[in-house]
């Protein structure tokens, strides 16, 4: 078999059923017209019929001439000429029909993709704005793009990850906007991955970050074609995959991760003041049940004194220290949160119900926990799910119990060391070789205003 | 204004830290003795400084302080020269950590222990030491932007409080015609020494130049005279003396009516506990760099000098620890040690740079 791959010539019919055993779907056809036949083969579960009729058998037997014929299909667009056997496999198994006419193998591409039609957007929805999602198919979530991108700089490579899964790789970045180390970073990654099997964008975005450990994402996953479009406007590179809906954009810093796409649709104003809302709502979800802690545990003299009774009134009843409390009620607001998402749509909003009205109502009135901390726990977790993007919303999630325990280990100097902590790890992270988080609006006031794309 | 304005920034940090160490006392101190000279005096000697140091740093882009005194001096005498700086770094950041852990003890949280506050500490500061250089400087840029506003606001609202008092004050000037003394000097140049930080970070800002030096010296003035009259308002001429943190106390004595927060101290221990930390990194870090350049040099960034690095903030760490059990005097004394010994540190520095300043000229044009 070795030999075989080695030597081109050896490419025969043969061959390819016999790499081809046992498949049930693969056809076999002999079509012989008075001029002369040819034969036919292909996989019939990734083919389209109707092209394998109307482009392959139907114009054989209208031409009956073989030679004619051969040229017909050589210069027919998608179709290949291969000579090496690796690459016959591939486009078998890719959704080529191949055709042996006159001792030449021609391959005829025929693929059927069965994917859904373009649809809403799901996780990111937005008020204004359109409102196409990219689909599971490459081709079309190219024509989404395009369609909105109508530049000769947006270039596009194409490659094929997983040793299996095979699946079609699209990298697209403006050539003239994008920092070319990063490309360079970029396919240098991308063609030393090895891996099976490759499904999801969010899982390539796992494959290609260096820093094993790390809690904040580093490219953005999205399923709207406007904010990859705005990203590669901005200089960004984005990675489609095949079979999957999303797209993974970088590099990325992290104030990308507030911006939803309707900010630009919106007045000035509006939009700053809502990016301002997302910043403060990741503040608050972040802080409030740590300072919970530190002010009722360790420093109840720093709040104003008619704030510090209230909070000890309404934790007249509790019979635990407040961490413990804030810990309960978290874990519970996960629970909720996790098991409404995992439900079945009908029974959702009872979950909700029960979990929220009955549970949090009867909580307080057996005194297990204060009422406040009802409030404070309904702040956090509706703060939590302002963030535009998914990834980075989960993040948050989890970083706030680092909070509250940095906050019930020393009080306020534990949120305080917390705080700086955060934002100097924030600091040190890198995406792809650039910088992630730091004063970007300081770098840009230097150069003299070079506007790309739509910073909003 | 791109990579120049981390230098202002580290000189800001310096300037506004230097309210929480031992400057403000020694000053005081100094209130009838010539102080208001040695103010005046410093800002021109510590703008000198920075000014020289900075323009001669500047003429050897991206290299380190250690790379420079290879061109010119023999290497048998840069190792104690690196020690001793290093020290230095080592000294200034944890001088700031211990006075820190003191007035969290006496202002915020008299109940926790001081072992589990200094160790929050020293664990936050070992881990953010050992980032690269520039992240340090992102970060720096980054928490200063979240805590200036606060000092700002601080600031303000103490000179507006109809409470403070401006005859203090102005009696205060009346004993200003007096020579300046050393000590003052001494104190009040650390306002200025931010910029010694460049002995590393010139490494990943090579494209830093030093603009606008009337900035610093103005900025630098102004905030060491609100370091001087701003208690003085509060306590009077005489009652200043009594205080060991004596800014602590002013914040304590201000009262902000409308908020949910209503002693300003809070906020101010909250800006200046943020800073701290980030200056304590800053001064770790370049400490840490100048040790570890003194091993062997090696292509990546591997295991060892990861464990390199691990060893020389552990070693800072311990030393802050055992010094811990000094008590507040001999911290005080330890301090205003400190401070000559960084002033003459400074200087040394400046002509060591001129020096090879000079080496390398002479090389270039024989």
């Amino acid at each position: 078999m070795m030999a075989e791959q080695q030597k081109a010539e050896e490419i025969s019919l043969q061959w390819i059923k016999g790499q081809l055993d046992n498949f049930a779907d693969l056809e076999d056809r002999q079509l012989t017209a008075p001029a002369g036949s040819v034969k036919l083969l292909y996989v019939k579960s990734i083919t389209d019929p109707q092209i394998i009729n109307r482009s392959i058998i139907a114009p054989f037997y209208e031409m009956n001439d073989p030679a004619a014929y051969k040229e017909y299909l050589a210069h027919y667009p998608g179709s290949e000429a291969v000579k090496d056997s690796k690459q016959v496999l591939d486009l078998m198994l890719g959704g080529y029909a191949c055709v042996e006419v006159e001792q030449r193998f021609i391959f005829f591409d025929a693929l059927k993709a069965e994917t859904s039609s373009v649809s809403q957007t799901m996780t990111e929805s937005i008020t204004q704005g359109p409102s196409d999602a990219l689909t599971e198919n490459l081709a079309v979530n190219l024509n989404l793009i395009r369609r909105r991108y109508q530049s000769a700089e947006l270039k596009m490579e194409s490659m094929l990850i997983g040793n299996i899964s095979r699946t079609k790789a699209a990298i697209l970045y403006d050539d003239s906007r994008v920092n070319h180390q990063v490309l360079d970073e970029l396919r240098e990654r991308l063609s030393t991955l090895r891996v099976d099997i490759l499904q999801a964008a969010g899982e390539l975005e796992k494959y290609i970050n260096s820093d094993k450990v790390r809690i904040f994402p580093k490219t953005i996953v999205t399923e709207r074609p406007d904010r990859v479009v705005f990203n590669l406007a901005e200089g960004k590179i984005a990675v489609m995959l095949d079979t999957t809906g999303f797209a993974i954009v970088l590099p990325v810093i992290f104030n990308d991760f507030f911006v939803a796409m309707d900010d630009k649709i919106q007045l000035p104003f509006v939009g700053r003041f809502l990016k301002l809302l997302r910043i403060l709502g990741v503040a608050m979800t972040l802080w409030l049940p740590a300072l919970y802690v530190a002010f009722t545990s360790y420093n109840p003299e720093i709040v104003r004194v008619q704030i510090a009774l209230l909070i000890a009134g309404s934790r007249a009843t509790v019979p635990y220290p407040s961490f413990v409390e804030v810990l309960i009620m978290l874990v519970m607001m996960e629970f909720l949160t996790e098991a409404s998402l995992r439900l079945p749509r009908a029974i959702g909003p009872t979950a909700t119900t029960v979990g929220g009205l009955i549970l949090g109502q009867a909580a307080t009135a057996a005194g297990l926990v204060g009422n406040i901390m009802i409030i404070l726990v309904s702040v956090v977790a509706i703060s939590n799910f302002m963030i535009p993007l998914n990834m980075m919303s989960f993040s948050i999630r989890v970083l706030k119990y680092l909070f509250v325990i940095a906050a019930a280990a020393v009080g306020l100097v534990g949120v305080v060391v917390c705080l700086v902590g955060f934002t100097m790890y924030l600091c040190s992270q890198r995406s792809f070789g650039q910088p992630y988080f730091k004063m970007f609006a300081l770098d840009r006031l230097g150069s003299s205003g070079t506007q790309k794309g739509g910073r909003s | 204004m791109n990579q120049s304005r981390y230098v202002y920034w580290m000189f800001l940090m310096n300037s506004l830290l230097n309210i929480l160490n031992f400057v403000p006392r020694e000053l005081l101190d100094a209130r009838f003795r010539g102080a208001q000279t040695s103010i005046l005096v410093a800002a021109v000697l510590g703008t000198a400084f920075l000014s020289v140091f900075t323009i001669l740093i500047a003429k050897f882009p991206g290299k380190s302080i250690q790379d420079i005194l290879e061109t010119a001096l023999p290497k048998g005498l840069i190792i104690p020269l690196i020690i001793m700086f290093a020290s230095l770094w080592c000294v200034a950041g944890l001088i700031t950590i211990l006075s820190f852990v003191d007035i969290t003890m006496r202002f915020v949280s008299p109940d926790t222990g001081p072992g589990i506050v200094i160790i929050s500490f020293l664990v936050l500061v070992c881990f953010c030491a050992r980032m690269d250089s520039l992240s340090v400087l992102y970060g720096m840029e980054m928490l200063l932007a979240i805590i200036l506003p606060l000092i700002l606001y601080a600031i303000i609202k103490a000179l507006v409080n109809p409470d403070f008092s401006w005859d203090s004050v102005l009696q205060i000037m009346t004993y200003s015609a007096h020579a300046p003394d050393l000590k003052s000097i001494a104190a009040a140049t650390f306002s200025f020494s931010g910029y010694f930080n460049l002995a590393i970070f010139n490494r990943v800002l090579p494209k830093m130049k030093m603009k606008h030096s009337w900035v610093y010296a103005v900025n630098g003035l102004a905030v060491l005279l609100l370091t001087f009259y701003v208690p003085i308002g509060y306590f009077g001429t005489i009652g200043v003396e009594k205080h060991v943190y004596t800014w602590f106390s002013t914040a304590d004595s201000i009262r902000i009516d409308t908020f949910l927060i209503e002693r300003m101290l809070f906020i101010f221990y909250f800006a200046y506990l943020t800073l701290s930390l980030v200056s304590v990194t800053v001064h770790w870090h370049v400490g840490k760099e100048l040790l570890t350049g003194l091993f062997p040099r090696k292509q990546a960034k591997n295991r060892s000098t990861g464990w390199q690095e691990l060893a020389i903030l552990g070693m800072f760490s311990g030393i802050t620890l055992i010094l811990m059990r000094l008590d507040q005097y001999q911290l005080n004394e330890f301090g205003v040690v400190f401070l000559y010994a960084r002033w003459f540190g400074e200087l040394l520095m400046i002509m060591l740079l001129c020096y090879c300043y000079a080496v390398a000229y002479r090389r270039r044009n024989p």
